[in-house]
């Protein structure tokens, strides 16, 4: 694979752009694989890529039913972020938010990870209190979070209404080296990290069913061929109690459309990343310009990846009050995502009852945040057999009580 | 925009004026069951990509419970039923069995009578 | 005892139509089984008018009665009367499974008037309801939401129309249909 550079720019710039080559292969599948790992997202390409990365495991094939980085890798709101309140959800997302930080130099590919900072904004007595716990957890667990000030929140966000009639802002919780990334191009950056590596990412293959001898797996059936594997990940956000069906066991999720929206393109007007919780929204400005928009859930099961109209006025609305330029935005175009929602609002990232199926499933409304950390884990988890970060999310903590609650943390009102 | 049918005041309700109560027909475990059933009671929920039957309350209206069978891949509805019923009635399994055929959900089956 | 006052005191508002707080109303809550032959009897007998069908509204004199569920009808009367209403009720279903309360201070109401097809413009852009005139009109009565607060609404003639919800939201509402009826805020939907 030839590296990008900016000598390799000014090179093709003096013959036409002609020599850049494929960013990853698209090879037919091959009869059989060590490691199968259904779904071509930013999580199931990361789990490939630190597969080989960190275990030297490159006999891998990623097999996507649809596009790469086409659910919900591209359908999210871009932040990353790590300051929530539990000891494990601290460990992976900020083990995650720290990949973030040399993500583009690992993969010699621009992510454009942006550490603009994230403001979580406490706008009623009990958030103030909220967040102060959680800066003080953060403290602890060695994330680098603080409790600002109101004026403190207007110097960083001039455009912000301190004196809502509702919602006055009473102070933020402030993490300063989370920020946005590009979310397509991390999903691009590591299919052609995995690609460089010898690993297979066959697009447009449907896995129909599990292969299983004696509670064990041994291939998967797809819409091109069966393919033999000695261990297989599932890493379906959207879909997965649909894939754990077809292996054979159930998961504690429900799945609903997580609602987003963003405006025209403006001038610059906000550098960082604000989320209201209490009136429920959140949102940052683009590159490009335009104020990406985080919105609600959908209150019912469903797998329609499609915007919900009256979500755009509800979302509107709760911003309107703490964003006053926000009333003179025209919004350009809204969409769902399928997110798969667990009790407590923790990922699950597990073993399974198959011996050999490993499932990475649960990230709720924050998974984009977690794409590195979670393949990181989720890889030590396939090639050793257990990983310290994913310890407490097993299958199993919902049989046996022992919840990592976030649902505060998580931000969006589920 | 969901737009389920009242079965109490009659009226096309928009979501908008509708609160989603869940899973449909549950049986509750409590004290004196099984730690299996108590698990499954809480977390073993149904969350099909199809067929689904839930509950729903027309909050904003005559705030009356009932049910929706929907399916949840398309979001076309097959009916609404009075939320006094353990099971959805015939004519809404019929309904179903006419667009999707060979349709199952728990127990219940497009050809169970 | 203290004087009772609307919970806006008589604000208005003109444009598209004429917004006002409606004043006092007396309103009482019956709950049972509108089915039944006895509340329909007591119903005509209290108020003169006959138990409304679903989603309707019947009125007599100063008095109205307004399907809101299939077990429950909300009274309309003079502020005074509320109390008298819910004793008289009490009288008339001694025996039978009921309830009747005065829920007169926990609501406000107010009035819209003016060219119909502006009035039904001002509710259709706060409710998701159809404000048609084949599908609501005199004798309709419609439970809903008006932006983010439930609410009911009826039309007790051409070009007018009464909202009601709680009073605690009373700002709330007043806000929201002055706002939908701002002058050169039409979109002229409902014009023939």
């Amino acid at each position: 694979m030839r590296r990008y550079s900016a000598f390799a720019i000014a090179r093709e710039a003096l013959r036409y752009h002609a020599g850049w080559e494929k960013a990853w292969a698209s090879p037919e599948p091959r009869r059989k694989y060590d490691v199968v790992i259904v779904g071509a997202g930013g999580h199931g390409l990361a789990t490939a890529f630190y597969l080989g990365r960190n275990f030297g495991i490159t006999n891998v094939a990623v097999i996507e039913k649809g596009w790469l980085g086409g659910g919900n890798t591209g359908r999210n709101t871009t932040i990353i972020r790590s300051n929530y309140l539990q000891d494990p959800s601290a460990a992976i997302y900020e083990k995650s938010r720290s990949l973030y930080e040399t993500m583009s130099q690992d993969l010699n590919y621009n992510v454009m990870y942006s550490p603009r900072g994230v403001m979580m904004l406490a706008q009623t007595q009990a958030e103030v209190r909220g967040y102060l716990r959680t800066a003080q957890a953060n403290t602890l667990q060695g994330v680098t979070t603080r409790f600002i000030d109101p004026p403190e929140v207007k110097k960083l966000v001039p455009i912000i209404n301190l004196d809502g009639p509702r919602y006055p802002v009473l102070g933020a919780l402030w993490q300063d080296r989370a920020g946005t990334a590009r979310h397509d191009a991390v999903a691009w950056g590591y299919a052609r990290a995995c690609s460089d590596m010898g690993m297979d990412i066959i697009q447009q293959c449907e896995v129909t069913a599990v292969r299983r001898e004696g509670g064990r797996v041994v291939g998967v059936d797809t819409s091109r061929g069966a393919i033999d594997c000695d261990k297989l990940g599932i890493v379906v956000a959207g879909n997965s109690g649909v894939m754990a069906e077809r292996a054979g066991f159930r998961l504690p999720i429900d799945s609903v459309a997580l609602q987003a929206l963003v405006s025209e393109p403006i001038k610059p007007c906000m550098d960082v990343v604000v989320m209201a919780n209490t009136v429920h929204g959140y949102m940052s400005q683009s590159d490009k310009g335009e104020m990406v928009i985080g919105g609600g859930a959908d209150g019912y099961n469903n797998y329609t990846q499609r915007g919900s109209f009256h979500h755009i006025e509800e979302t509107v609305r709760a911003l309107v009050e703490t964003f006053p330029m926000v009333s003179r935005l025209k919004m350009l175009r809204q969409w769902g995502g399928i997110v798969d929602m667990t009790g407590d609002r923790s990922p699950i990232l597990s073993k399974t009852p198959v011996e050999g199926v490993f499932i990475n499933c649960g990230w709720g409304t924050g998974g984009f945040k977690a794409t590195p950390g979670s393949g990181w884990a989720m890889a030590e988890l396939m090639a050793k057999g257990h990983s310290p970060l994913a310890e407490a999310y097993t299958l199993d903590r919902f049989r046996e009580g022992r919840f990592i609650d976030e649902s505060v943390a998580a931000g969006v009102a589920h | 925009m969901l737009i389920l049918h009242c079965p109490y005041c009659g009226v096309m309700a928009d979501e908008t004026e509708l609160h989603g109560g869940g899973e449909a027909h549950l049986t509750r475990h409590g004290p004196g069951s099984s730690d299996e059933e108590f698990h499954d009671y809480l977390f073993a929920k149904e969350n099909p990509r199809g067929v689904h039957f839930e509950r729903w309350r027309h909050v904003n209206g005559c705030g009356k419970w009932f049910h929706a069978a929907r399916d949840t891949a398309t979001l076309e509805v097959f009916g609404t039923y009075s939320a006094q019923t353990t099971e959805p009635p015939q004519a809404i399994r019929d309904a179903i069995t006419a667009r999707r055929p060979g349709w199952t959900w728990r127990h219940l089956a497009g050809s169970a009578k | 005892m203290s004087e009772a006052a609307s919970a806006l005191d008589g604000a208005s508002f003109e444009g598209l139509v004429r917004v006002a707080d409606a004043g006092l109303r007396g309103m009482v809550t019956l709950r049972g089984d509108l089915g039944a032959d006895a509340l329909h009897a007591a119903v005509k007998q209290v108020s003169g008018c006959d138990m409304p069908g679903q989603r309707k509204i019947t009125a007599a004199g100063d008095s109205a009665v307004a399907w809101m569920a299939p077990d429950e009808a909300l009274l309309l009367c003079p502020h005074g009367q509320a109390d008298a209403t819910c004793a008289a009720l009490a009288r008339a279903l001694d025996g039978v499974h009921h309830l009747a309360v005065n829920v007169s201070d926990a609501r406000a109401t107010f009035a819209l008037e003016g060219d119909d097809g502006a009035l039904r413009e001002v509710l259709a852009k706060l409710a998701p309801a159809d404000l048609s005139a084949e599908a609501f009109g005199p004798g309709d009565f419609r439970r809903t939401r008006l932006a983010q607060v439930p609410g009911a609404f009826w039309m007790p003639r051409q070009g007018a129309a009464r909202v009601i919800c709680f009073r605690s939201v009373a700002q709330y509402m007043f806000d929201l249909l002055t706002t939908a009826a701002a002058k050169g805020s039409g979109v002229g939907y409902f014009q023939a």
